[in-house]
Order: structure tokens, then C-alpha cells, then sequence
């Protein structure tokens, strides 16, 4: 069956009306990922705020400063995990099946279920730059930082939300979904995003070192420290989106071995 | 006599089911590790700030992922209740004319066995990844009675808040509220290294003295919140205190449950 | 003067606005099966958490054993047996592990509590599987489990809340036969159903609670007999419909059936049957088909209701 291409946006743009809506309409599932971050930023901002003299820190007016990156990216991994979850109820309730069954291209329902919490990553990372405004936290890069910052939200909660839709699909499971949350809650902790990894040491440091989300947060940190630079920009935009086009592939194997099965 | 034994067999039920049911028991020993670690690694560089009580940062964030999983085993029971009561195994548990007291205590002397377990688990990585008790025996003394001390506070507001709510909205309050109680006190830095708004939160919080009671064995020799009487008599009035409160409050929960 | 085993008094239980339990009598004699029917929400479950002290009454007292169920509830507790709605029991232990803590809530001494597990298991025929977890139990086996739980402490009084609900026609059969057994043994039983059959069969009396009140109390012979004449039921073809009806109103008060079918209280009885077939043949009604049904519980629900019991047709016949 040949689909023409207007009707494949057609479709991704009701899809992802869809999805967009279902995260808005489920303040309870999604508020949890707007508050807690904002919320370890806060205690972050009282318990450390005589680390940032410490040697390995960059020279920074406070350590919510510091930690903007680190908040914005906490935020958007927790939130990603939402639209996933959704995708998996969706095949759980057999509303999937029943997308299958009509005519729909198939990238389409994957990407339509995406864009939602892809948009909702954006605006997760413009309510922290805008929730931190207040207290002084500003990014350096201005108005190209900002965007930057914002469109690397995106990016990032498509990628992760990619990642779990490989799980959403392989075990058609919301609790298996919601179950990975804790792996990225130690990817997370294993890298740089609440201090340098210049301060740690041993095989944590190794970790660290290892771990890409390090470099994605350091490439926000330094926008939001030090101002405009190739390698921040390429930093904050470029690894998320590496990422999103691994696990993208994998999402779409995953889809096909599902739609072989059935 | 027939309270004691009523206690007895509530207890082995709860201990039998760490076997029977891994799956809860399993995420109870992992967190307090994972916190354990994950804190130790990421805030390795936070005991060089002038005034931190010790220079091992997992001498600091031990205790703290032990109490952390302790309050959550303690709240734990109130989730198990609610399945009990969901199910309707509760209403037979009700309908026996055991004392009322033996309900609460039964299961609360289950879930402690499990939190001695946590704890030494969680102890033993401690000293593996690093930590050092220069409190010795003692020391070690204080870690447990701040966690057995923690549970059942936490448990006594678990048990309660499942009496009143009955249903799974209780489990939520029951995480939220420890979580946010144990986080706004000295879990991360202690008092004289925090400023501002959590200072003066943590001062309060009674979470603060009971973790002070939980380190008095790692922290430095010198330091004042090293093994004295000084250092562990809030940490003990605030578990007799909260506890004896928590577990009051399950109880009358318990009994108005027929109203 | 009066000790039967219950006693209910201007019995209430209300939920906000709600008047769950509104003001119940209820006497249950000694050595009695006491059949409580009613639909799903009528409130007979909330009168039996009442009775069995898990709910505090609104209003009114109660006494079961001869104590009173609010000031003597731990009293109450030790004569009574309770065999809960959905075999309540934990799916991780054991059939002797639930008994084992049974006995132990109960205070069975700990040198008869064996003894005593292993005699209530041989009694319900799961010795075999005594040390199987509850799980792995179907649905009959958990009900038998869950009677043989609410005898450990040989209670004077035994309450069955919905005892066969859900099980298929054998196993419903082997408990009403353990039901009745108790019963002949000096048990004074309470029995909550939904099912007409299951009070018809077993129950010595019943009553019928709708609404929260009790509409219908006596032995189930004579509720029968006291909504009087048999129903006659007749099916002729659709375009005799209204002709048939104009014929039958002679004989009685028209009653609701099924579509399709005509039914009539025949007043007088049986001996009348004849007389109707020849005043449709008179005039010139062709019968497809007639019955005669003698007055059911059902019909008694529905006469007392209003309405007729909801999923009574479908109720596995086991008589």
C-alpha cells in the first residue's frame, strides 16, 4: 500500500495534537517533572552554596548558577518518561491496534506520539530559565543561548522518549516503562549535571567522563556561564541529537519487529 | 501473653514475605545503596568545605541512604496495609479478638527485622566503598537505633494514613511527605555548612536530629557532633517523641476505621 | 428474656446522605440458617459489618452472642465465625499458615492449635493442599479455606457473607452440604446471598432487605404461600396478543413476564387451568404454549420490591 505524502503529515499532525493534549490534560503525571527539579535546584541553592569555592568549580555568582543545566536536563529526562508511558497504555488499551488497523503510516504514530513530549520537553526547559530568572540566574550566550537551551530540550526529551518507546514497544507495558525511570535517575547522578566533574574522583570520575550526558550538560552550563561558543552550541545540540538518532533507529526496529508479530 | 504471641506471628507473616514477595523487598535494599553511592560519588568534593564534619564522603551519605531506606521500609508498611485492606484481608485481621495493639506492633516488628537487614547490607558495602566508623561499636550502636527509630515513625504514619485513606492515594501522601521531611533537614550538608531558607527549615525538623544520631559514629573525633551524650539526646527525644506521636496516630486511625 | 444468637434494633447505618442500613429488626433463633437476600447494595453487607463489628452502627443496637457489638465488641468477636465476601485471604501464605495465624488472633492454646488446623483441613477436604500457597487455590477451595478459617475457634454464631458467589454448581453444592452439617451440629448460621436458591435451599427463615430496610421476613413456605395465587404463563401467536389478554384478565391480575409471554395470577388455582384453555378456545386462540408456576422467593422479591432479582435466572442451578 502506497501512502501519499500529505497524508502522512496529515497524520503526524493529528497524532501529535494528540499527544501534545493527552500531556496537558494529566497535570498530575506531568507536575511531578516540573516541581522536583525545581525543587532539588532549591535545596541545591542552600546546601551548596559554599561549594562553588571549591577548586574544580567554575567561577559562578551562586550554585543554582551552576546548576541551571543540570536542573533543565533533570527535568526533560523525568518528563520524556511521561510520553512514553503513554505510548505503552495506548498498546495496552488497544488503541494502538486500532491505529495499526487503519491506514496510518506507521512512522506517523511513533513520531506523532513523540512530538508531545518533545514539545513538552521545550517548554520544560523555558519554565526553568524563566522559574530561575528571578534569582538572578541569567544565560550568559543571551537570546542564542536561550534558544539554544530550549531547542536542546526538544531534542533531548525525542531522544529519551525514543529510548523508552523502544521498552513502550518491546513490552507493550506502562509499569515496565515507568520501571526504567530509576536507570535514568543513575545515569543522571553518574555524570557532571550537579557538580563538575572536575571535583570527583576515582572510578566515578571514570563514569562521569564516559557518560554523554556530562558533555550535554557542560555544553548548556558553559552557554549559561561563559557565554557564545562553537563548542557549547555544538555541545548542547549536537549530542542530543546524536542520541536521538540512535535511539530513533532503534524505536523504529522495535516498531517493525512489533508490526511482524502481528 | 496472647498479645505477645498475635505479635509473633504478624511479625513472621511480614518477614516470610520478604521471600515470598522479592520483587517489594529488592528496590528496598537497592535505593539505600544507590543513594549511598550515587550521592558519595557526585558530592565527593562537598567535605572540603571549611566545617564539614568529616573528610569521607561516604562516611556522610552512608547514614543517610540507611535512613532514607529506613523511612521508606517504614512506609512500606502502610503500602502492604492498603493491599491488605484492598483485598479484604484486613477485615479478617479486625475481626479477631486480638488486641488492637498487637495489629500495629505485629507487622511493625516485621518491617524492623527488615530494616536491620538494610542496614547492615548497606553497612557492609559502606565500609567496602570506603566508610569508616570512628565511633566504633558504639557508633555502629547509634546507626541502628536512628534507623529502627526512623521506621517505625515512618511506619506509624504509613499505617495511619492507610486507615484513613484505604486506597493507593494514601501511598502517595505517605512518599511525598517523607521525602520532602527527609530531604528539608541535614540530609545533604550539615547545619553549618547550609545558608538561607533551609537552614532555617532543617533547624526545626526533627529528621535533622535523628540523622545527627545516625553520624555521631563517622564524623570526625573532633568534631562536636562526635559520639557524646551532647550529640545523640535530641536524636533520641525525637525518635520517642515522633514515634510514640505516629504510632498513636495509627492506632486511633485503626480503631476509628470501624466508624 | 429474649438470648437468641441476634438481635437487631432499629439497626442504621448512613454514609453522609445516604441511608445504607435504615433502621433494621432482625431476631435470628438459635440453631437457625437465617437467610439475608437482597441485591447488590440493598445493604446487607452493611449490616452484616455491623453484626460482625467491623462498622459502628449510626443508630440503633445490636447484640450477637448476647453482646452488645459496639461496648462488647472483643467479646463478640470471640463467638462469632465470619466467612467474608470474596474469601478475603492473603495469596502469599499457605492454607495451614493462615490457619495457623487464625488460631493465634483467636488464642487457641499453641498445644491444640495443630490438632485443630489439621482437623478444620481434613473437614473441608484441602489436607492435600494444605501447604500450597492460597494462589495456587481455586475459587471453591479458597471459600472452603476461608469456612474453615471462621471455625477455628468453634463460634457459636457463624456468618456467611455471599458464600457462593462465583463458584460453579459442585463446589456451591459441597459448601451448602458443610453449611448444613454445621448447622444439624448446633451452629446458628447468618447467611448474606444475592441467590433465591441458595436462601430457598438452605435457609429456615429469610428476610428480604431493599433499600435498607427489611420488606419480607418468615420462613421461606410461608412467604410463598402469602403472595397467593400461582402464575399462569401462556404464549400465542403476536397478533392474538391483545385478544389472549383480554381473555386472561378474567381470571386474575395480569403479571409481568418476559416478551412475548402472557402471564396471569390465577385466582382460585390449579383446578381453573381448564376452565381458561376452553374460554381461549372459545375463543378461537391458538396456545403455543402454557405453564402453571407456583409462587417462587422470586416472586415474593418481587412482589415485596417491585422489581426481580438481578442475575437470579442466571444463578447456577445446583437443586
Amino acid at each position: 500500500m502506497r501512502r501519499k505524502p500529505a497524508d502522512t503529515v496529515r497524520q503526524f499532525v493529528a497524532l501529535s495534537r494528540r499527544s501534545t493534549l493527552a500531556i496537558f490534560r494529566q497535570p498530575a503525571l506531568v507536575g511531578p517533572s516540573l516541581i522536583f527539579p525545581l525543587f532539588f535546584a532549591a535545596l541545591g541553592s542552600s546546601s551548596f552554596s559554599r561549594a562553588i569555592s571549591l577548586p574544580g568549580f567554575p567561577k559562578v555568582d551562586s550554585y543554582l548558577q551552576f546548576t541551571l543545566a543540570g536542573t533543565v536536563t533533570q527535568g526533560v529526562l523525568f518528563g520524556s518518561v511521561t510520553g512514553a508511558a503513554a505510548l505503552a497504555t495506548d498498546i495496552e488499551e488497544g488503541f494502538f491496534d486500532r491505529l495499526l488497523a487503519a491506514p496510518t503510516s506507521r512512522t506517523s504514530i511513533l513520531f506523532g506520539r513523540l512530538a508531545g513530549s518533545s514539545l513538552f520537553g521545550a517548554l520544560q526547559a523555558l519554565i526553568f530559565l524563566l522559574a530561575l530568572l528571578p534569582f538572578g540566574v541569567t544565560v550568559q550566550a543571551g537570546l542564542l543561548g536561550y534558544v539554544s537551551i530550549v531547542v536542546a530540550g526538544f531534542i533531548t526529551a525525542f531522544a529519551v522518549g525514543a529510548l523508552m518507546s523502544v521498552v513502550a514497544l518491546k513490552t507493550g507495558s506502562a509499569e515496565a516503562v515507568q520501571g526504567t525511570f530509576p536507570v535514568l535517575f543513575i545515569l543522571l547522578f553518574l555524570s557532571s549535571a550537579f557538580f563538575p566533574r572536575e571535583t570527583m574522583s576515582g572510578a566515578y570520575r571514570h563514569i562521569a567522563d564516559f557518560n554523554p550526558i556530562s558533555y550535554m550538560v557542560e555544553g548548556q552550563r558553559s552557554l549559561s556561564i561563559d557565554g557564545v561558543s562553537l563548542v557549547a552550541i555544538t555541545q548542547t545540540l549536537v549530542i542530543p541529537a546524536g542520541i536521538a538518532v540512535l535511539t530513533t533507529m532503534l524505536a523504529l526496529r522495535q516498531l517493525s519487529v512489533r508490526l511482524a508479530a502481528r | 501473653m496472647s498479645t505477645g504471641r498475635s505479635v509473633g506471628i504478624l511479625a513472621a507473616r511480614s518477614i516470610r514475605n520478604i521471600r515470598r514477595l522479592p520483587s517489594a523487598f529488592f528496590p528496598a535494599l537497592a535505593m539505600p545503596i544507590f543513594n549511598m553511592v550515587v550521592f558519595a560519588g557526585t558530592f565527593f568534593a562537598v567535605t572540603k568545605i571549611p566545617g564539614f564534619p568529616t573528610d569521607r564522603s561516604i562516611n556522610w551519605y552512608m547514614p543517610l541512604g540507611i535512613m532514607m531506606g529506613a523511612a521508606f521500609a517504614g512506609v512500606g508498611l502502610g503500602f502492604t496495609t492498603i493491599r491488605d485492606i484492598e483485598t479484604g484481608f484486613y477485615d479478617r485481621l479486625r475481626m479477631s479478638p486480638t488486641s488492637r495493639m498487637s495489629l500495629v506492633i505485629g507487622p511493625l516488628m516485621g518491617t524492623l527485622t527488615r530494616v536491620v537487614m538494610m542496614t547492615t547490607v548497606v553497612i557492609a558495602i559502606g565500609i567496602a566503598l570506603g566508610a569508616r566508623f570512628s565511633g566504633g561499636v558504639l557508633g555502629v550502636l547509634c546507626l541502628y537505633i536512628a534507623a529502627l527509630g526512623l521506621s517505625t515513625i515512618g511506619a506509624g504514619w504509613g499505617l495511619g494514613l492507610a486507615f484513613i485513606f484505604k486506597d493507593m492515594r494514601g501511598a502517595a501522601i505517605m512518599q511525598l511527605s517523607i521525602f520532602l521531611v527527609m530531604f528539608l533537614s541535614s540530609a545533604q550538608v550539615p547545619l553549618n555548612v547550609m545558608d538561607g531558607w533551609l537552614h532555617t527549615v532543617a533547624r526545626v525538623n526533627p529528621a535533622t536530629n535523628i540523622l545527627r544520631l545516625a553520624r555521631v559514629g563517622l564524623v570526625n573525633e573532633s568534631n562536636v557532633d562526635h559520639l557524646s551524650f551532647g550529640a545523640v539526646w535530641g536524636g533520641l527525644l525525637a525518635i520517642l517523641l515522633m514515634g510514640g506521636l505516629s504510632l498513636g496516630f495509627a492506632l486511633r486511625q485503626l480503631r476509628k476505621l470501624s466508624n | 428474656m429474649n438470648n437468641a444468637p441476634i438481635i437487631a434494633e432499629q439497626l442504621a447505618r448512613h454514609f453522609g446522605d445516604v441511608k445504607a442500613v435504615d433502621g433494621i429488626n432482625l431476631t435470628v433463633n438459635q440453631g437457625e440458617i437465617f437467610g439475608f437476600l437482597g441485591p447488590n447494595g440493598a445493604g446487607k453487607s452493611t449490616a452484616v459489618r455491623m453484626l460482625t463489628t467491623l462498622l459502628r452502627p449510626t443508630s440503633g443496637t445490636a447484640r450477637v452472642a448476647g453482646y452488645d457489638v459496639v461496648k462488647q465488641a472483643d467479646e463478640v468477636r470471640r463467638n462469632i465465625g465470619v466467612a467474608l465476601q470474596d474469601a478475603a485471604i492473603d495469596p502469599l501464605m499457605t492454607g495451614y499458615e493462615l490457619l495457623e495465624l487464625q488460631a493465634v488472633l483467636y488464642g487457641i492454646a499453641a498445644t491444640k492449635m495443630k490438632q485443630r488446623a489439621n482437623e478444620l483441613l481434613e473437614r473441608v477436604g484441602l489436607t492435600a493442599a494444605a501447604d500450597r500457597r492460597v494462589a495456587t487455590y481455586s475459587g471453591g477451595m479458597r471459600r472452603r479455606l476461608d469456612l474453615a478459617l471462621s471455625l477455628i475457634h468453634q463460634p457459636a454464631v457463624l456468618f456467611l457473607d455471599e458464600p457462593t458467589t462465583g463458584l460453579d454448581p459442585m463446589s456451591r453444592l459441597t459448601l451448602w452440604e458443610e453449611v448444613r452439617r454445621l448447622n444439624r451440629e448446633g451452629t446458628t448460621v447468618m447467611l448474606t446471598t444475592q441467590y433465591l436458591e441458595e436462601a430457598d435451599q438452605l435457609a429456615d427463615r429469610i428476610a428480604i432487605i431493599d433499600h435498607g430496610k427489611i420488606v419480607r421476613e418468615g420462613k421461606p413456605s410461608e412467604l410463598k404461600r402469602s403472595v397467593g395465587d400461582p402464575t399462569l404463563l401462556i404464549n400465542v401467536s403476536r397478533e392474538h396478543s391483545d385478544a389472549a389478554r383480554s381473555v386472561l384478565a378474567r381470571f386474575g391480575d395480569m403479571r409481568p413476564t418476559a416478551e412475548g409471554t402472557l402471564g396471569v395470577g390465577l385466582r382460585g388455582g390449579a383446578e381453573r387451568v381448564a376452565e381458561v384453555v376452553r374460554a381461549l378456545d372459545e375463543a378461537k386462540l391458538v396456545v403455543e404454549h402454557l405453564e402453571l408456576n407456583q409462587p417462587s422467593l422470586d416472586d415474593v422479591f418481587a412482589e415485596a420490591t417491585g422489581y426481580r432479582l438481578e442475575g437470579a435466572d442466571n444463578a447456577p442451578q445446583a437443586g
